[in-house]
């Protein structure tokens, strides 16, 4: 039974990334401009704008350029950038490092946090301590992330020069340079993603507690936080484990803004980068990397609330 | 003069980049009691503060340059299209890889004479028909093996082929072909005759490459490459077998950092110690900041306007005049450019070009009376401005002028659209567009360019006979006053008659750390038009 969903869900995101990769191909056609001429600016004349389109292969129709980069993209390889004749695969390859390591450690860090502290809000709903949690992570989430950002590079690095301002990697630092090296992204994107997780943790949790199977509980005597614990925790992980989801695949490919403020080559940003150069292999790379980690996610998590709920698991 | 400690403590290290050179100017001129009061006088320091100022200036200013330590520097663009092969090379990033990796055959001085590199000597026959270049030997490549006249032959030849993809192709028309002479001495074939070639072969995309390769980061450079990331980062070592003194550094890094806040902040917290483009916005910022210097080397960037001369409404004359009588020039300098720029005058050339610059040519006004009056008689009430950021304070410009105008009574509106794609969309295309242009090495090369009848950049779409016949005298003549002479009546009609509204030039704004010596100052690119990497030290 559960298999078959599996299948089915990755069947249905294979056609996603197909209909994805159409659209991106034909918004990114009908931007203005094409490679040659963003590669040549301000300096372009006809001649060599024509030799440039002849070298790159751009003087072939839309659709034959799309239908080979998908035979090419089936056989693994992703082609070479119009832009700056680096393989995708190399451009891509040291970012997707990068990007992974960012939202690995945003994970490790703001999970625990979120869930224990969303835990703690709902067991103590109505105190003091809820209430400086739910204003606090709502005017964190009302806060633009730039926002944070930037306060976070004025205070820190600026004025205390505690830590520095961008995330300049040089390659060979130890564990320790790296982590400070990272720190501040790593501060501005567990503030963001933890407010909306604790938020919906202790939502969850506050929304099973309304249930007759905890009044019973209750009346029984249980402890709050026996109850909370063992019985309503497990009932609300679907929706957790969904958000949970929904911030990974926002931080492998939605941080843009964090990665151009702090300078961080990830791959949001080298899909922009793309995108402004009107390199189609890059835009269509990084797009098929976003789909289908989106796809993969939302599969993850939909098995997650499938296994731990036993109406789901066992329907009819 | 800004600093911390108190007046008497007060080291040359210490000083912004203008007090140095006012310093240095001083130590040039004597060091006499005269040189130690005028100082005190211009700054405020005490007597003995600018004693002790002279002093230490002189000595670090002796100082050979000392070796060693590693710079960082970032750049306001990279991405995946950061280029490897120079003829391709678009943005400062790219160029100062280039510097550092390549040489070429000639380089600007600070006063953008030509200079030799790889080449020796360089001259013309008698009638400028052919340039014969010495080349230098005993120079190797990074990979061992020696530099010839066939790497120069090839190098020089790939900007002029029928499909050659070069950015400045048609700025090297004038060429017809590189020829070997013997193993080191190569001569320029020319079309017509062209005085300025040793010039334009200082520009960036000249850089010299290995016979048959397309750079690929082998070259004769003062550093090598040691890893390459593009949109990411380079990293280079010293080249030990350079053949000249110089590459004092262990090693460079070069980077981007595209937001503008984010890269101030990285000069200000140490992260970076060279970082182009200091937004006048953050002119305050860094100059309050303690160990770092904004950096401004007057340039002739313009903040331009174009207006299509082929076309409804710039081919009325009057409405041309009326966009430059409302033209708040001066307040534009001193207030969008915060000072770090000088007045235009609806031409491309300013003092930056030094002798060819029409000093004479009467500055025009801002004078919202004519403005009216010249835009009554075009029978226009209105009109629209495409404005995109393609240089700082550009925008401001704009808005600016719309304020102005709307004070009497002409409804100027302005279309915002953003940098990309700008170049091929708008530019050249729409009536009315905001322009900038990068500071060419000659005054004949920059306005070639731009008013070049028939030229392929000819962005007002101006064609003036007269224009192309001085264009080709000048390059031809060799009298400095006969010369001068028409570079001013090339001036008079750009003025007169183009559809060119320049209010004003911005610098070239960049942030150092102070412990940077021997920064260049060449004007045609951020930082010293990138030629730091071979010069700079680390006090």
């Amino acid at each position: 039974m559960m298999l078959r969903m599996v299948w089915q869900r990755l069947g249905i995101g294979l056609a996603t990334l197909w209909v994805v990769s159409v659209i991106v191909f034909v918004a990114t056609s009908i931007l203005p401009g094409d490679v040659a001429q963003i590669i040549l600016g301000q300096a372009a004349t006809p001649e060599t704008l024509a030799a440039m389109r002849a070298e790159l292969g751009l003087d072939q129709p839309g659709y034959i350029r799309y239908f080979s980069w998908l035979g090419n993209m089936m056989t693994g390889d992703l082609g070479i950038s119009k832009a700056g004749g680096a393989t995708i695969s190399s451009l891509i390859g040291g970012r997707i490092g990068n990007t992974m390591m960012m939202a690995g450690l945003v994970a490790i860090i703001s999970i625990p946090i979120s869930v224990a502290l969303g835990l703690w809000a709902a067991m103590h709903p109505g105190t003091w301590l809820d209430r400086i949690v739910t204003f606090g992570t709502l005017s964190l989430i009302s806060v633009p992330e730039f926002f944070i950002a930037t306060v976070a590079v004025l205070i820190l690095a600026v004025h205390l020069h505690w830590l520095p301002s961008t995330a300049y990697m040089s390659g060979d630092e130890t564990f320790g340079q790296l982590m400070k090296a990272l720190a501040m992204p790593l501060i501005t994107l567990v503030i963001v993603v933890s407010a909306q997780m604790i938020r919906m943790t202790r939502a969850g949790i506050l929304n099973v507690m309304s249930s007759p199977y905890i009044e019973m509980a209750i009346l029984k005597g249980v402890p709050r936080g026996r109850i909370i614990l063992r019985h309503a925790f497990f009932n609300a992980i679907g929706p957790i484990i969904n958000v949970i989801a929904l911030n990974l695949a926002y931080l492998v490919s939605g941080v843009v803004i964090v990665e151009t403020i702090f300078a961080y080559p990830g791959l949001a940003k080298l899909m922009i980068d793309g995108v402004q150069t009107r390199d189609l292999p890059l835009v269509q790379a990084c797009a098929m990397i976003f789909c289908g980690t989106y796809v993969v996610l939302i599969l993850i998590a939909d098995v997650g609330s499938i296994v731990s709920n036993p109406r789901l698991r066992s329907p009819k | 003069m800004k600093h911390n400690k108190s007046k008497s403590e007060l080291d040359y290290k210490d000083l912004t980049q203008s007090d140095k050179d006012l310093v240095a100017k001083l130590v040039k001129g004597g060091f006499s009691r005269r040189e130690v009061l005028k100082l005190s006088m211009v700054t405020g320091v005490s007597l003995v503060a600018a004693e002790h100022l002279l002093t230490d200036g002189k000595a670090v200013m002796a100082a050979t340059p000392k070796k060693g330590g590693t710079v960082r520097m970032a750049s306001s663009l990279h991405g995946p299209d950061d280029q490897t092969d120079p003829p391709q090379f678009t943005s400062t990033i790219d160029y100062t890889r280039g510097r550092a990796v390549y040489n070429g055959l000639i380089q600007h001085a600070n006063d953008l004479t030509p200079q030799p590199e790889l080449a020796t000597s360089f001259e013309p026959n008698a009638d400028a028909t052919e340039w014969t270049f010495k080349l230098r030997k005993g120079v190797d490549w990074h990979d061992g093996s020696k530099f010839t006249a066939d790497d120069v032959v090839w190098s020089m030849n790939r900007h002029l082929t029928e499909d050659s993809t070069s950015v400045i192709k048609s700025v090297l028309a004038t060429v017809k072909e590189w020829k070997k002479v013997g193993s080191h001495e190569v001569k320029a074939v020319m079309h017509s005759p062209n005085a300025d070639l040793p010039t334009l072969l200082g520009m960036f995309q000249n850089k010299v490459v290995k016979d048959g390769t397309k750079g690929d980061w082998i070259g004769t450079g003062p550093y090598t490459m040691e890893s390459f990331q593009p949109g990411v980062k380079s990293v280079h070592k010293r080249n030990e077998n350079y053949w000249r003194e110089g590459a004092n550094l262990d090693a460079i890094e070069v980077t981007g950092i595209t937001d503008t806040v984010a890269r101030v902040n990285a000069l200000i917290a140490g992260d970076m110690q060279l970082v182009v483009q200091i937004d006048p916005k953050a002119f305050r910022q860094v100059e309050g900041a303690d160990g770092v210097t904004l950096l401004s080397t007057p340039a002739a960037l313009q903040l331009g306007i174009c207006i299509l001369k082929n076309t409804k409404p710039g081919e009325s004359d009057d409405f041309v005049k009326g966009m430059q009588y409302i033209q708040d020039r001066k307040r534009i300098v001193k207030r969008v450019l915060k000072g770090k720029g000088s007045l235009g005058n609806d031409t491309p050339i300013s003092g930056a070009h030094g002798n060819d610059w029409c000093n004479e040519l009467p500055q025009r006004e801002f004078d919202p009376d004519k403005a009216k009056f010249h835009f009554k008689k075009s029978g226009e009430s209105g009109a629209e401005l495409f404005v995109a950021p393609v240089t700082p304070g550009i925008e401001d410009a704009a808005l600016l002028a719309q304020a102005n105008c709307a004070k009497i009574g002409f409804d100027l509106k302005l279309k915002k659209v953003p940098n990309d794609g700008y170049w091929g969309a708008v530019w050249m295309k729409e009536p009315m567009n905001v322009v900038t242009w990068n500071m060419r090495p000659t005054a004949n090369s920059q306005m070639a360019i731009q008013f070049g009848p028939g030229g392929n950049w000819n962005d007002t779409f101006w064609n003036n006979d007269r224009m192309g016949e001085l264009l080709k005298l000048s390059l031809a003549e060799t009298d400095t006053a006969k010369r001068h002479a028409m570079y001013c009546e090339m001036q008079t009609l750009i003025h007169e008659g183009s559809g060119m509204v320049i209010p004003a030039f911005s610098n070239i704004n960049d942030g150092i750390a102070n412990n940077v010596m021997g920064m260049p100052t060449v004007p045609l690119g951020q930082l010293g038009a990138c030629e730091w990497p071979e010069f700079i030290w680390l006090a």
